[in-house]
């Protein structure tokens, strides 16, 4: 208990100290998971929305890989993005292992099944007529997709924080594709992994009660909007 | 304006769903759709609302063919309450935006319809929380507001309490006034729709069976099914079905009589029932005062004042 009390204590040091880095770390991380979510949120709401709305053979095919995807080892998903991206890969060409880009990449694919998954189902829980309905009043395809959107917003909203949550959690794709380069490709999970490994157990703890605190505040301010107007 | 379908038919998985060579919903009157469950009346709804794609055929609103999804002038009042999460008012004025409808106008159709359909303390209650029989009014206000050309409604009535029921039936065709348009109410109920409509249409397996003004299609409803569907018990007798109106059978002799076996009786404290059969048919009639009441097994001589022959 006193570990982890010193850790939250270190974890406030170790942002406000200048030179340790972490600020950057915690602000890479962010980054890179944010843009991995947005991406992720971009491709799988629609993905989402066309697998909910229409009827087409092997739909439940595609249903049961979305579902398997969701639980997908961040680390095979690596390994695959890394085999992709390795310079002697089919997409080595494109220069990008070991840096942010590649991490993208990987948290995309981990965050999107989970995007596409909690998007078909929170559709599926809304009023089977509610598209005829939207459609007998006038509304055209962008304007439905719009208010079952809006209709859908706690799920949609459970969807963004499933996803984000999934990546900025994960260590086994970033350390593969990222390869934990202390200037460039470091975030908090890798930089937790190091920590541990080289016996800094409490630079460690402060390191995840920070990232613990980041992704509290990102979903805290999701939940915000998730809830708004609810009562 | 009229409803015109031509050749239309409508395939799901493979089988034939409906199948209507050529009918007409005349304009500014209201038409009963009848049938038994999955006859195919909530597709045909569903197709005059351009909500389906036909297999084949077309459906014509006025001059306007009806496209998918092209959104026709129709107003639609499904079989369940279907609301977004927003308020009454905001529901009742959605239809209205979409079709850009000016915001005074729309606070005045709300308003009306809302007065109308005695919903008005309800308009700030968020509307997927109502309750059923509220949950009606609201989306026969809905339907009330846009003024659309057609309005077609699927069971207006239906999974309702009894005594919402019998409210609304006694206030429907005071709304029905209030469309001002061709209106087509979909039930299962022979009664609601002799109530509440001026032309009947029978619709049995996707297949036209009966199609008239009320009076027409009840005098003569042609086949047995049919007449069944309209509320008469079809009784076969010398080799000849009649469809009888259960009310109107009467003990005694009479010009259309009946031989009834008898089952059993019910005492109902002020008068008994007959219970028996003619043929396959069930029967119950009250049993007169005064007249002696017959014996299990025995025959029971039954009139109808009128019937009419099946083929």
């Amino acid at each position: 208990m006193s570990e982890l009390l010193d850790g939250m204590r270190q974890s406030w040091g170790l942002l406000a100290g200048s030179r340790s880095g972490v600020a950057v770390i915690a602000a890479r991380t962010v980054l890179i998971s944010g843009a991995a979510t947005i991406l992720a949120v971009l491709i799988g709401v629609p993905s989402g929305y066309a697998i909910a709305r229409t009827r087409f053979r092997g739909r439940t095919l595609v249903l049961g890989f979305i579902n398997t995807a969701m639980g997908m080892p961040p680390v095979v998903v690596g390994l695959v993005v890394w085999l992709l991206l390795v310079r002697s890969g089919p997409l080595g060409y494109l220069d990008l292992i070991y840096t942010r880009g590649a991490m993208v990449i990987a948290q995309f694919l981990i965050a999107t099944p989970i995007v596409v998954g909690f998007t078909v189902a929170s559709l599926q829980a809304l009023p089977p007529r509610l598209p005829d309905l939207l459609a007998v009043l006038g509304a055209g395809r962008l304007r439905t997709i719009w208010l079952l959107a809006r209709e859908a917003k706690l799920g949609l909203l459970v969807a963004v924080m499933a996803g984000f949550g999934g990546i900025i959690s994960e260590v086994g794709a970033s350390m593969t594709v990222g390869g934990n380069l202390e200037r460039s490709t470091r975030v908090l999970t890798t930089a937790i992994v190091t920590e541990t490994s080289r016996g800094e157990v409490e630079r460690a703890l402060a390191l995840g009660v920070l990232l613990l605190a980041l992704s509290f505040a990102v979903n805290l301010t999701l939940t915000v909007i998730q809830q708004r107007r609810r009562a | 304006m009229d409803v015109r379908v031509e050749g239309l038919r409508f395939d799901r998985d493979g089988r034939v769903v409906l199948d209507i060579r050529s009918l007409l919903l005349r304009g500014d009157r209201t038409t009963a759709i009848l049938g038994p469950n999955g006859a195919g009346k909530t597709t045909l709804l569903r197709l005059i609302a351009g909500l389906e794609p036909a297999t084949a055929g077309r459906v014509l609103i006025g001059d306007t063919v009806v496209r998918p999804r092209q959104r026709p002038d129709v107003a639609f009042v499904f079989q369940e309450n279907v609301f977004l999460s927003q308020s009454v008012r905001e529901n009742l004025e959605l239809g209205l935006r979409l079709r850009r409808v000016p915001k005074h106008e729309r606070g005045v159709r709300t308003d009306e319809a809302a007065r109308l359909l005695g919903i008005r303390e309800l308009l700030d209650r968020r509307a997927d929380r109502l309750s059923g029989g509220e949950g009606r009014r609201v989306s026969l206000a809905r339907a009330v507001c846009l003024r659309a050309r057609v309005a077609l409604l699927d069971e207006p009535l239906g999974g309702l309490d009894p005594a919402t029921y019998a409210r609304l039936l006694d206030e429907l065709p005071r709304l029905l006034g209030a469309f001002g348009s061709t209106t087509v109410i979909v039930t299962h109920d022979h009664r609601e729709a002799l109530r509440l409509a001026q032309d009947v249409v029978v619709i049995v397996d996707g297949r036209v069976r009966a199609a008239g003004t009320k009076d027409e299609v009840v005098s003569n409803p042609g086949a047995a099914v049919v007449a069944e569907i309209l509320g008469y018990t079809v009784i076969e007798c010398d080799g000849h079905k009649a469809g009888v109106r259960p009310e109107a059978l009467r003990p005694g002799p009479g010009p259309a009589q009946f031989r009834m076996t008898v089952d059993h009786l019910i005492d109902l404290v002020d008068h008994q029932e007959v219970v028996g059969s003619i043929g396959s048919v069930r029967i119950r009639v009250p049993l007169p005062r005064g007249l002696p009441a017959p014996k299990p097994g025995e025959a029971f001589l039954l009139h109808a004042d009128r019937t009419c022959s099946l083929d």
